[in-house]
């Protein structure tokens, strides 16, 4: 009995701690980022018309490493509550493109800048942060990536830029318009966004 | 009640992790117990299984929803600190659509012109020396700040780039071997960390975003910064613009990119002018604080973040 019963307190110990693992989310992050590295860089693709195929590439990689819910469901915070489910998923899919549209550029233009990945912080057993900086030629560009632990998957939920986390930023120009108006005429907003970029 | 302390036990001991050795205590613990607690815990288990069943369904919900609320909470606490009044609005944002244009019309332009001209390396050295210039306000800063090994570490910067840097033109204080970085600290973060709260939003024409707290910043930064003693202000007034489109001609691209993102570009400028130095204060204070030894010595210990 005795025996049995020290047996089982290991093995329970032993799925305990297996989450805890120092360094998953640092790694996660840094095996997702040289996945996308990896698409800029291939000689294969670097001509113009291979663009669209690494776009599509890069939405793969994409989907792999965020929490497309969770980053809009934090983003609209209290707001969350206020969509109906199909007014939900409309905004995570907006919200992705206004996303993809804005920053599809700005990482198509990488030239072999260096990525350094530097400090992991756990906020709970199930959040943490991932301090990255890019160094260019002139400056260093923090970028922290911040992580959830869902399903057995450390996934992004925030991107912090130079000190200005994007859910934050996004959520107070949501507020701003959700003060004034409803979801409908919000998701509008976020349609009218997506056809003009 | 053993039984119940038993239960308690086993469940700090889950909740420690690893670095305890189980044998020594389950063997302690078991005498009195072994017989009675395997039983026991089975019909624990299937007694609360079975009735309260409907009741715990209805109990999950809310626990769920209530940890969501807590995540939910912890984020629109950091929000909310992240937020300043604006009373002055429609004022403001006339001034955003001034300098939007300004940027647009002039200051890019002459820009992008100057960056054809100027190969990139020649635009990081003026950067470099206007920077070192500015060295009496992060001196200064530093030692109203009681961060005297700041202070030491900028004035060995100013020595050692005026000197070896050809008068600041180079950087060779933040090579690997000196490792003497730029104290990035200014009067308005000074202010901060002493407590002075933002107030409200202000944007001044040319200057940008800004606050009372940051105005001040402005103002002192103005006297403690060399070229502002130039003699004939027009000549004052060319080395301001010329040290403004070097800096804007390094990072053409960063309104534009913050721009296109935005759903409300005036709110999201605003946001980020309010997040960016939130965070440069409370770095600053993170610095300030007697634990900063211990942090250094574990850069992966949470106290950093909790303390955030």
């Amino acid at each position: 009995m005795k025996r049995q019963l020290a047996g089982l307190s290991i093995l329970v110990l032993f799925l305990f701690s297996l989450p805890v693992y120092a360094g998953a989310p640092l790694n996660t992050t840094q095996v997702n980022v040289n996945k996308v590295l990896d698409v800029l860089r291939d000689p294969k693709l670097k001509s113009e018309s291979a663009k669209e195929t690494k776009k599509q590439k890069l939405r793969s990689i994409y989907k792999g490493m965020f929490n497309e819910i969770e980053f809009s469901k934090r983003t609209l915070a209290r707001n969350w509550n206020k969509l109906n489910t199909a007014q939900q998923g409309e905004f995570v899919q907006l919200f992705e493109q206004v996303l993809e549209k804005a920053y599809i550029d700005k990482i198509l233009s990488y030239t072999n800048e260096k990525i350094d990945f530097y400090k992991e912080s756990m906020n709970s057993e199930t959040q943490a942060e991932v301090q990255t900086k890019v160094i260019t030629s002139s400056k260093e560009i923090p970028i922290f990536y911040r992580l959830i632990l869902k399903d057995g998957a450390w996934k992004v939920y925030d991107v912090v830029v130079e000190n200005v986390s994007l859910v934050l930023n996004y959520r107070t120009q949501f507020n701003d318009i959700l003060a004034k108006d409803t979801p409908e005429q919000l998701l509008e907003v976020l349609r009218k966004k997506v056809k003009e970029q | 009640m053993k039984f119940f302390l038993f239960l308690i036990l086993v469940y700090t001991f889950l909740t420690m992790g690893c670095a305890h050795s189980l044998n020594s205590n389950s063997s302690t613990l078991s005498p009195s117990l072994s017989t009675s607690t395997p039983p026991a815990v089975v019909t624990d288990a299937s007694n609360s299984g079975e009735v309260n069943l409907p009741p715990r369904e209805k109990e999950i919900k809310p626990e769920s929803k209530s940890a969501d609320d807590e995540n939910f909470n912890e984020d629109e606490a950091a929000g909310e600190k992240a937020q300043i009044a604006d009373p002055i609005e429609p004022l403001n944002r006339a001034m955003y659509h001034f300098n939007d244009k300004l940027y647009f019309w002039a200051l890019k332009p002459v820009a992008q012109g100057y960056n054809m001209v100027v190969p990139e390396v020649a635009r990081v050295s003026v950067k470099n020396f206007f920077s070192n210039l500015r060295f009496p306000a992060r001196f200064v800063s530093c030692l109203l700040q009681a961060d005297f090994s700041g202070a030491v570490t900028e004035f060995g910067r100013f020595t050692i780039n005026t000197v070896w840097g050809i008068g600041g033109l180079l950087d060779p204080s933040s090579n690997k071997e000196l490792d003497l970085q730029k104290q990035d600290t200014d009067l308005g973060q000074t202010l901060g960390v002493y407590g002075v709260g933002q107030g409200f939003y202000i944007v001044w024409p040319i200057l940008g975003p800004s606050s009372p707290r940051d105005s001040v910043d402005v103002v002192g930064d103005y006297f403690l910064y060399p070229v502002s003693y130039i003699n004939p202000w027009y000549v004052w007034l060319g080395v301001r613009g010329y040290e403004e489109v070097n800096d804007t001609s390094l990072r053409i691209g960063d309104y534009e990119s913050l721009k296109d993102a935005a759903i409300d570009p005036y709110i999201a400028l605003r946001d980020a002018y309010v997040q960016y130095r939130l965070k440069k204060v409370e770095q600053r204070r993170l610095k300030l604080t007697p634990s900063k030894p211990e942090e250094k010595s574990s850069p992966a210990d949470d106290s950093v973040l909790q303390k955030n």
